[in-house]
């Protein structure tokens, strides 16, 4: 579970954040909807320590993943050495094989193990990403625009797969201006303006929560 | 023929001293240089390493050679011989070029890359080491080839302080012959095909890239 209390952040004489508040219930998908700039991306980064909040606090147990909406995958290294390399330095004496292609096998990408990222399409991609981050067995995943470039096919594959993650124990926060993806996938859409929360909405309380959500925009 | 392959042998002795000052230099050129461009993006002493930076690219190396060479014993209380202070200002020359080209390669890179390390909690050192630097190195390889052969070309100032290299031997030979014409075309035939090995190692290590550019 993650808790937020009253975090405000600035860049400059931008406040990007102002006193955000929320909780995040455990094994839950959560999501953050808002027009560019509204300040999603940057709580996202404030969650995962990228950036330092200017006052507030954030809590939650365990480790938290991180998604990037371009992934970030290392070019140098193949699928495999990407998903292995940061599991297998901090903990030596353990073989991270197994997993690994457990996980890339449930993510349906087994059989990319030993290719380099650039011959990955974008769904491709976002999976040995996801794959990297769940090797680091995160109790939080933040996701920056799991959607963004990937057509509508592979946009409803990943409502599936972050399902499948949520069966493993995850709480998920995503951040998405994807409206129609965010009301599939969601528990729970708050929506961001200006830094500031100005709605929050069960979707799945909503007849056509897509309206409701595009009413704020 | 039998006077030009003299002059072939006789000259070539000289490589030997070329070959070191090169290697030599280049290698304290690279560690040097890659030091000083980490410790320059992470903030360290920035205002110290920029004027050294600046210092060494902004004064002839000649004069680097010899204060390197006549000046510093003053200071550490022992002689040093000819190739050791070629190979030390070479390589402290070199450092400065190569910081600056690091530092390009450094900056051309996606912040993403190291956000992504520090989200999977990889340690500075592993970093650097296997998620920068590889990358670093694949994108500015041409301008180290390119440094790497200046470089070569540079070590000829070694002549000025005595060093017995391709150039100071063509020197050599040509005062005794009366004509500089021949042993000078000699020492640049050697250059030359030490350039073009530089080139073809280059292209060898730029095409085996491990990962195809996107």
């Amino acid at each position: 579970m993650l808790r937020v209390n009253n975090i405000s952040k600035k860049f400059g004489q931008i406040e990007v954040l102002h006193d955000i508040s929320l909780t995040v219930e455990k094994k839950s998908i959560f999501g953050l909807a808002g027009p560019s700039g509204s300040g999603k991306s940057t709580f996202l980064r404030c969650i995962q320590k990228l950036e330092s909040v200017d006052s507030g606090t954030i809590e939650y147990g365990g480790k938290a993943g991180f998604m990037f909406q371009d992934f970030q995958l290392f070019p140098h290294m193949t699928v495999l050495e990407n998903v292995i390399y940061a599991p297998k330095l901090h903990d030596k004496t353990k073989d991270h094989t197994i997993r690994a292609f457990s996980i890339l096998e449930d993510l349906g990408i087994v059989d990319k193990t030993k290719v380099y990222p650039n011959t990955l399409s974008g769904g491709q991609k976002q999976r040995v990403a996801l794959a990297r981050s769940l090797m680091m067995q995160p109790q939080l995943l933040l996701c920056d625009e799991p959607t963004s470039g990937l057509d509508v096919a592979t946009t409803l594959d990943v409502v599936s797969l972050l399902e499948s993650i949520r069966q493993r124990d995850v709480t998920m926060v995503i951040a998405s201006h994807d409206l129609d993806f965010l009301t599939k996938v969601s528990d729970h859409i708050v929506i961001l303006k200006g830094g500031e929360i100005i709605s929050q909405v069960n979707p799945k309380t909503l007849k056509n929560p897509i309206n409701y959500l595009k009413h704020y925009y | 023929m039998e006077e030009l392959i003299s002059h072939l042998l006789f000259i070539g002795r000289g490589i030997v001293l070329t070959l070191q000052l090169l290697s030599g230099g280049l290698l304290l050129g690279l560690v040097l240089g890659t030091i000083l461009s980490i410790l320059r993006y992470n903030g360290i002493a920035v205002g110290i390493l920029n004027r050294i930076i600046s210092i060494c690219r902004g004064t002839p190396l000649i004069l680097q050679l010899s204060f390197v060479y006549f000046a510093i014993p003053g200071f550490i209380g022992t002689k040093l011989d000819v190739s050791t202070a070629g190979i030390i200002t070479f390589g402290l020359n070199s450092s400065a070029y190569i910081a600056e080209i690091l530092r390009a390669g450094i900056e051309s890179l996606p912040k993403g890359q190291f956000e992504a390390a520090k989200t999977l909690h990889i340690p500075s050192f592993h970093l650097w080491k296997d998620i920068i630097l590889p990358q670093v190195i694949q994108h500015v390889l041409p301008a180290m080839i390119n440094e790497s052969i200046a470089l070569l070309k540079e070590t000829a100032l070694i002549a000025t302080i005595g060093g017995m290299d391709l150039m100071r031997k063509a020197q050599i030979l040509g005062a005794e012959q009366f004509t500089y014409f021949m042993p000078l075309c000699i020492a640049g035939g050697y250059y030359y095909a030490l350039v073009l090995f530089i080139e073809t190692v280059g292209k060898k290590i730029e095409t085996r890239g491990y990962y195809v550019k996107s």
